[in-house]
């Protein structure tokens, strides 16, 4: 009966999936830059280099509106290059292990769950230096840092469900990593990273607000709308206020985790059904 | 009648493409409208083929007679338009040797990633690992990474690792070409201990005499469709 189940989930059981996406994350993550003079060093060089450009020219015009100006930009932008990386990622594993795809009948989510893994091991690394940088300001660590393995799987659920709806559809349609590009460079401005963002009233009373703000047909009410909602500045803003503002903007409540928590779940599900529907034609897509 | 561990009925495969699968946008202003033009082949037309346990099948025929696309299809990696796939047993499938071998690992990693991929325990992987080096005899070698390996090599190592972790049912493409003459003899004896261990297996290959040596039945393809059934007493190693 035992294997007749294994059969049925295509012979592999949870764990070893769990293993699988364990051990090949990890090598990923130690071959991606095997070889080059910098190694791990690339993984930094790219959000740090636009950390200093923005940080330059934005300090002068948000400093005294934004508290620990300097932290604020480098939780968003670590954020953000998570988010875009992983992303981009999921498609693109399609062609990096395009054998396995191809040769192997092994359920293909693991792909992308892979890929999840590899980048949180990137991004952790990223918060430990956030880390530090909070040590040397003096900022501290509140209490409120409990929340944040919640709020990094809010994070990754979120990039790898639109990463799933992405690579479902990028075999047959080669224009959607090109517009993807497109997409995340519009989004960059779109999401608080560099500018302050904060919710005046909590979220489900903003939402509740939502038909009165988008009444005026002008298009910047519009933007205001969708930044103010967008599932990425809400990831930055829980992240942003448990780490650097629990005295200022308050602990998140229990309603508003679990709102959060539904809704990214709600995202990568309908990443993994797509996913699920479309991957069975992938071999034929190549 | 014993269940089979696997049957296929009615299976058709055909694949579409367009043969100008983008116009740019550009192009379509410089040269303007043009007619697409499609292609399409019957890869697999209505075939049905039952295995039972420890029964041993070939596939032979011409390229592009549809016997890969059978094999994927029954592995579960392409989808039939029309038929129906049943699968009674554990799969092993090898389409190319070494699959998801990394240029960077050595041979033990590789291995070891290999076996994962196939879902083999932890506490087997050991044993394993002995036996595939045993097996590919590739010596000092097992400890470096595979960019340092000959082709023939390789090809050793991804044989080895290929036949160390059968499922019940084999499904197996151009599995053959392997080696010099004395690792073909190898392979030979490989391949007949897994069939005396029991395994049932569905192989392909364009080399029936191969097929005929090893295989209980033998079938031909030809334009996506079985023409010729042939029944063989198979010799033993």
């Amino acid at each position: 009966m035992r294997s007749y189940i294994r059969v049925l989930i295509s012979n592999y059981t949870v764990r070893q999936m769990a293993r699988i996406v364990w051990t090949v994350g990890w090598s990923d993550f130690f071959l991606k830059y095997r070889g080059s003079v910098l190694g791990y060093l690339w993984s930094l060089l790219a959000p740090l280099a636009k950390f200093l450009v923005i940080y330059y020219v934005f300090r002068p015009f948000v400093s005294d509106a934004i508290p620990y100006y300097s932290l604020y930009l480098f939780l968003g932008i670590i954020v953000w290059e998570h988010f875009t990386v992983t992303t981009t990622h999921c498609m693109s594993v399609l062609h990096e292990k395009a054998a396995f795809v191809q040769k192997l009948p092994f359920p293909r989510i693991l792909l992308i769950f892979i890929v999840g893994w590899t980048n949180l091991i990137i991004f952790l690394t990223h918060l430990i230096i956030f880390a530090v940088f909070v040590v040397v300001t003096g900022k501290g660590f509140p209490v409120q840092w409990v929340f944040v393995p919640l709020i990094l799987f809010h994070m990754t659920i979120l990039a790898l469900g639109v990463g799933m709806i992405l690579s479902a559809y990028c075999l047959k349609y080669r224009d959607i990593p090109h517009l993807w590009s497109i997409a995340t460079q519009v989004l960059f401005w779109l999401t608080p990273i560099t500018y302050a963002y904060r919710l005046e009233v909590p979220l489900l009373a903003t939402i509740r607000r939502m038909p009165e703000m988008i009444r005026g047909p002008a298009l910047h009410n519009l933007f205001d709308v969708f930044v103010q909602f967008q599932p990425l500045s809400l990831v930055m803003y829980d992240l942003r206020r448990i780490t650097l503002y629990p005295k200022e903007l308050g602990t998140p409540s229990l309603e508003h985790l679990l709102g959060m928590t539904v809704v990214f779940l709600a995202i990568f599900c309908i990443g993994a059904v797509i996913f699920k529907k479309r991957s069975r034609h992938f071999v034929q897509e190549y | 009648m014993t269940d089979a561990v696997l049957s296929c009925r009615n299976i058709t495969k055909s694949f579409h493409r367009t043969l100008i699968p983008v116009r740019h946008l550009q192009e379509r202003i410089i040269v303007g409208r043009r007619k697409k033009t499609q292609w399409s082949v019957n890869a697999v037309d209505d075939v049905s083929l039952r295995l039972a346990p420890g029964e041993w099948i070939g596939l032979s025929g011409p390229n592009g007679c549809g016997k890969t696309t059978l094999l994927r299809v029954l592995a579960g990696l392409l989808v039939p338009d029309l038929g129906s796939v049943e699968r009674n047993a554990t799969f092993s499938c090898f389409f190319e040797l070494g699959v998801g071998f990394h240029e960077e690992h050595t041979a033990a990693e590789n291995v070891r990633m290999h076996a994962m991929l196939w879902g083999v325990d932890f506490a087997a992987m050991r044993s394993m690992a002995d036996a595939v080096r045993a097996f590919a005899g590739i010596g000092d070698h097992w400890n470096l990474p595979l960019k340092c390996y000959s082709t023939g090599m390789r090809h050793r190592l991804g044989f080895a690792v290929s036949t160390a972790v059968p499922g019940d049912v084999l499904l197996l493409d151009e599995i053959f070409a392997v080696g010099d003459a004395a690792f073909q003899v190898q392979c030979w004896e490989r391949l007949f201990a897994l069939k005396r261990l029991g395994h049932s297996a569905v192989m392909v290959s364009h080399r029936t005499g191969d097929l005929e040596r090893i295989c209980d039945r033998v079938f031909s393809m030809n334009g996506g469709k079985i023409v010729q059934e042939k029944t063989i007493a198979p010799i033993t190693a």
